[in-house]
């Protein structure tokens, strides 16, 4: 029988899944940078932290990659920038706004019914009997 | 506070490659980073170093700029709409028998060039994935496009003899692809 290569072995397990992992997290990186807004403003470092953190270490993603997607939720109007001084460094500060509130709590949701029916099908039990 | 060698060297090379206000909050983050692990006892080099691999290189720091600036969204947007709205030009002009109307044929000329230049400048902006510089055109070749799509609606409301139906369909194509256009062009961080 011819092993199927699309299913991860031995060495390639890990790999395979911290690809699977980056993938999915890309997906939903928008509603976790707006969830580290939620409890009120932070600059880049500190939503990298926030993220690494709130994640028990799992999305430790490299710090520079972080700015651009915040340059993005701001042109979206998701949230929104705002420049101070601090030790005689120029720092962007980010709070969400009202739409990227809105956002935030539709993300939630959508994510609480997506996760509910992946657990419901993955959990052991019975499947009913087909004919 | 002062920074360390490497840090500044660091900065330096994406201070080449992206705009100032950027590099000024990303060395904010690499030097609140690298305090960070001066506190946690490492040496000033040792810190720098850890502080770096954190950030990601340069390159990959770049490459994530690029991919999401609004100059190549845009550019993108328009790229993927352009052969439609252009369609609905194409039949309007063939229907409204362009080459019956009032029209310098070197104004024409310059239109069809200008329209190909926008193209140009939209695919080079829209393809780049390592140039931040070139996302830029992105902006210059969708203003561009605002400006040629008002000129061919006042054309045809002022040059046109007869209006046929396509007109009906492109006028608000390029109504809309104007607001679009002004809409996801890049805003200054102010604030």
């Amino acid at each position: 029988m011819v092993p199927d290569s699309s299913i991860p072995t031995h060495g390639s397990d890990r790999l395979w899944l911290m690809k699977a992992e980056a993938q999915a997290l890309k997906g939903h990186l928008d509603g976790l940078l707006l969830a580290t807004l939620e409890d009120g403003p932070r600059h880049g470092y500190a939503v990298k932290e926030a993220l690494r953190d709130g994640s028990g270490g799992r999305f430790d993603l490299p710090t520079g990659t972080i700015y651009p997607a915040l340059h993005r939720l701001e042109d979206s109007g998701l949230i929104a920038g705002s420049w101070s001084t601090v030790d005689g460094r120029r720092r962007r500060t980010y709070r969400l706004t009202a739409e990227g509130l809105r956002r935030l709590h539709a993300d939630r949701s959508n994510w609480h019914a997506f996760a509910a029916a992946i657990t419901a099908l993955l959990e052991r039990r019975p499947w009913p009997a087909t004919r | 506070m002062a920074s360390h060698p490497l840090i500044d060297s660091y900065l330096a090379g994406l201070a080449t490659r992206l705009p100032a206000d950027s590099v000024d909050e990303l060395a904010d983050g690499l030097i609140e980073t690298w305090q960070h692990h001066l506190a946690r006892g490492l040496t000033p080099t040792a810190a720098a170093r850890t502080a770096i691999a954190e950030f990601g290189t340069p390159h990959r720091i770049v490459d994530e700029f690029v991919a999401q600036a609004p100059g190549r969204r845009t550019a993108r947007l328009l790229l993927a709409t352009g052969p439609v709205v252009g369609g609905c030009w194409g039949a309007s002009l063939i229907a409204g028998k362009v080459w019956t109307w009032p029209i310098q044929p070197l104004l024409a000329a310059a239109y069809a060039l200008a329209l190909l230049a926008v193209v140009l400048t939209l695919l080079a902006a829209g393809t780049t994935r390592h140039s931040y510089r070139r996302t830029r055109l992105g902006t210059i070749g969708a203003l561009t496009l605002v400006v040629l799509d008002a000129a061919m609606i006042t054309a045809v409301a002022v040059l046109t003899p007869l209006f046929a139906w396509p007109m009906a369909v492109a006028i608000p194509a390029s109504l809309a692809r104007i607001g679009l256009t002004i809409q996801a062009l890049p805003k200054p961080r102010t604030g």
